[in-house]
């Protein structure tokens, strides 16, 4: 077998060029890192410190911003009045709830579409991506006003339902590039075997995993997120941390210092879902799209 | 154990119609194999047995229970696939113990019945393993271990060895046959390797473009093909034809090439009907069939002159060029002739055929 590893040959432009892209990915880490870290450093810190900033051009006076005591009377105010626990909840609720739908239907339909051959397949998987053509904004007020004659504004059955009708697609999408790769001769197997046909496709879901594990982080990533749907389906009865953290912005009183604690609180846990299934997320991603 | 009964069946993908009513009976525990070239129809015959495809016209039946309508898991069958199909995230024990566990069958009697196919079959060190450990000869023994488990009424193997290496393959058709002699179940063996079907099984099918050619024992297919299409596809060496013509002279009937002038044996000129007795055929002789020798050894030997000599170890292939084709002869690796020499073969005419030149049917 022929090596995979791409030959380097060190010429003078090769050598600039990774001097650049050094540079290049410093200025990038910083540029996307910077923001998590004043986030975090500043929820722990007291108002008046927060605000204290190094006069401009003033480098050596940098040391100011890591001169606090730090304090977690933010983490408390939102928690003890602000109710936090319960809009963490909803958010878990929704991002999961609509999670797990979407993937039970998308895993079927995309099965039945990858492995059944009918008239229209083509037509029908194109439409069913093309819902995800039009910009969420777009089909909003329709969306708001069929929610509101069903009675599900602002109940987290509605949030799920809305999520769901954005993630189903998705998964529908990814998942049938995942069973497109399965060999149909494992089911044959599986049903000469003694299986029927759903267990022939509940044999080969392990082999898909890898997908289904990649569509899970999408989709509570996308859910957990969300902004606009929360605001408008969710608000009220179904309000979510996004939603909970705007409204740390009020006319006469910005709470910078919840806001603060209230982003930790909404980051920390996609992070650590993100560490937790990084090599998951990875492999999943890559293997529909390149065959071995 | 069952015999199967395939009655009238036809296969169309579409328009195209891919098995042409096709019948054949395989006696119970027979040793059936279905041989042909690729897109000849032997796979979606077998798929349609085992029911992973729709049978468009005609029954299959299992001694007298017509099976078109059951599901591939209820019709007790086994199937070995020519890729194996193993379950790539399941050990080899689970992979073979699969078909019981579908059945609902208890711990105990799967652990007994399991580690007696992988003993069978030489893969009890591996059970642990799982498939992309294991080269294609044990992932080959693993499919049939799956396969054997579970006594079921009917084998059905799908090129199973197609993919393995020439000195495998030829250790694992002895292990095939021997394995179904003692399991005494009925087994259909697809493959187009003529080898692999004239040295395993009972009864050989062979098919051609959706029709069946021809059904009889190894011994009828390779000695006595139906027609010329049989007679070339079976035998390797394959057998040599020539375009003859058929001539009257006196009581006998000649077969005449720009090389040659041979009469028909008595018998065979009965077996060529009249019409048939004046006109041009093809002459089909198999290269073991022919002597061939440097000094003329009889008036009747056909002259030829030597093109190429093929060294087989045991035996030696000898190309030799008449005048408009050419003819493959097996002789001993002593023959001395070299290429551009004169040499003589000898037919032997117990052993020829002579077939229709329009449909190519055999006369005899």
């Amino acid at each position: 077998m022929a090596s995979r590893d791409v030959v380097h040959y060190n010429t003078p432009l090769q050598r600039v060029l990774s001097v650049l892209s050094v540079v290049f990915v410093i200025f990038y880490l910083i540029w996307t890192l910077l923001p998590f870290v004043i986030m975090f450093v500043s929820s722990f810190k007291d108002l008046l410190e927060a605000f204290k900033l190094p006069a401009v051009g003033d480098w050596a006076g940098v040391g100011v911003f890591f001169e606090f005591t730090p304090t977690l009377k933010h983490y408390q105010t939102l928690f003890s009045e602000n109710n936090f626990s319960r809009y963490m909840l909803n958010s878990l609720i929704a991002a999961g709830g609509s999670a797990v739908i979407s993937v039970i239907f998308g895993s079927l339909a995309a099965y039945s579409l990858s492995r059944v051959d009918f008239r229209g397949k083509s037509d029908l998987f194109f439409w069913i991506i093309s819902t995800r053509m039009a910009p969420v904004v777009a089909v909003m007020v329709p969306l708001f006003a069929i929610f509101r004659s069903l009675d599900l504004v602002g109940t987290l059955p509605g949030l799920i339902l809305a999520y769901t009708t954005f993630n189903l697609p998705f998964a529908i999408w990814i998942l049938k590039g995942f069973f497109d790769n399965v060999p149909y001769g494992i089911e044959e197997a599986q049903m000469v075997d003694g299986a029927t046909r759903f267990q022939a496709f509940r044999s080969i879901l392990p082999l898909v995993a890898p997908g289904i594990g990649a569509f899970i982080v999408l989709c509570i990533l996308f859910a957990w997120n969300d902004f606009l749907f929360a605001a408008i389906i969710g608000s009220g009865g179904a309000k979510t941390l996004p939603v909970a953290t705007r409204e740390l912005v009020q006319p006469q009183n910005i709470q910078w210092g919840a806001i603060m604690a209230a982003g930790v609180v909404t980051t920390a846990p996609m992070m650590l879902l993100g560490l937790v299934i990084r090599k998951y997320l990875v492999t999943g991603l890559t293997m529909g799209a390149v065959k071995e | 154990m069952a015999t199967v009964t395939i009655r009238n069946v036809w296969k169309y993908y579409g328009q195209t119609p891919a098995v042409k009513d096709l019948n054949v009976t395989c006696p119970d525990g027979s040793f059936v194999s279905i041989l042909g070239p690729s897109g000849c129809g032997k796979s979606s015959t077998m798929r349609m047995i085992a029911g992973l495809e729709h049978i468009s016209a005609g029954d299959i039946l299992f001694d007298s229970q017509r099976i078109n309508d059951l599901a591939p898991k209820d019709r007790d069958v086994a199937m070995v696939f020519e890729n194996y199909a193993l379950y790539p995230h399941k050990t080899v024990f689970e992979n073979i113990a699969n078909p019981l566990r579908l059945r609902g069958t208890s711990d105990a009697t799967i652990k007994e019945r399991v580690t007696g196919a992988a003993r069978l079959l030489e893969i009890a060190h591996l059970l642990e393993r799982r498939p992309h450990e294991l080269s294609g000869g044990q992932k080959q023994r693993v499919a049939i271990g799956r396969a054997i488990v579970r006594e079921p009424k009917l084998f059905l193997f799908d090129e199973p060895i197609a993919h393995l290496d020439a000195k495998l393959r030829a250790h694992m058709r002895g292990e095939i046959k021997h394995l179904q002699r003692n399991l005494g179940t009925t087994m259909i063996y697809v493959t187009h390797d003529q080898l692999e079907a004239l040295s395993m099984a009972d009864f050989i099918a062979v098919m051609h473009d959706g029709e069946l050619q021809q059904w009889g024992t190894p011994s009828e297919i390779f000695n006595k093909p139906v027609n010329a299409w049989v007679a070339g596809f079976v035998g390797e060496p394959a057998m040599n034809f020539l375009t003859c013509d058929l001539k009257r002279r006196g009581d006998d009937v000649v077969l005449s090439h720009r090389n040659f002038d041979i009469p028909l044996l008595p018998g065979q000129v009965r077996q060529l009907n009249g019409a048939a007795q004046a006109g041009v055929a093809r002459m089909g002789v198999r290269p073991d069939a022919m002597t061939v020798s440097m000094t003329r050894p009889s008036e009747a030997a056909i002259e030829g002159e030597i093109f190429v000599n093929e060294l087989l170890g045991g035996d030696m292939l000898v190309e030799v060029q008449l005048a408009d084709s050419r003819i493959r002869v097996k002789t001993t690796p002593e023959f001395e002739g070299k290429p551009g020499e004169t040499c003589y073969l000898t037919v032997n005419r117990d052993k020829w055929h002579v077939f229709d030149a329009g449909d190519g049917h055999a006369y005899f």
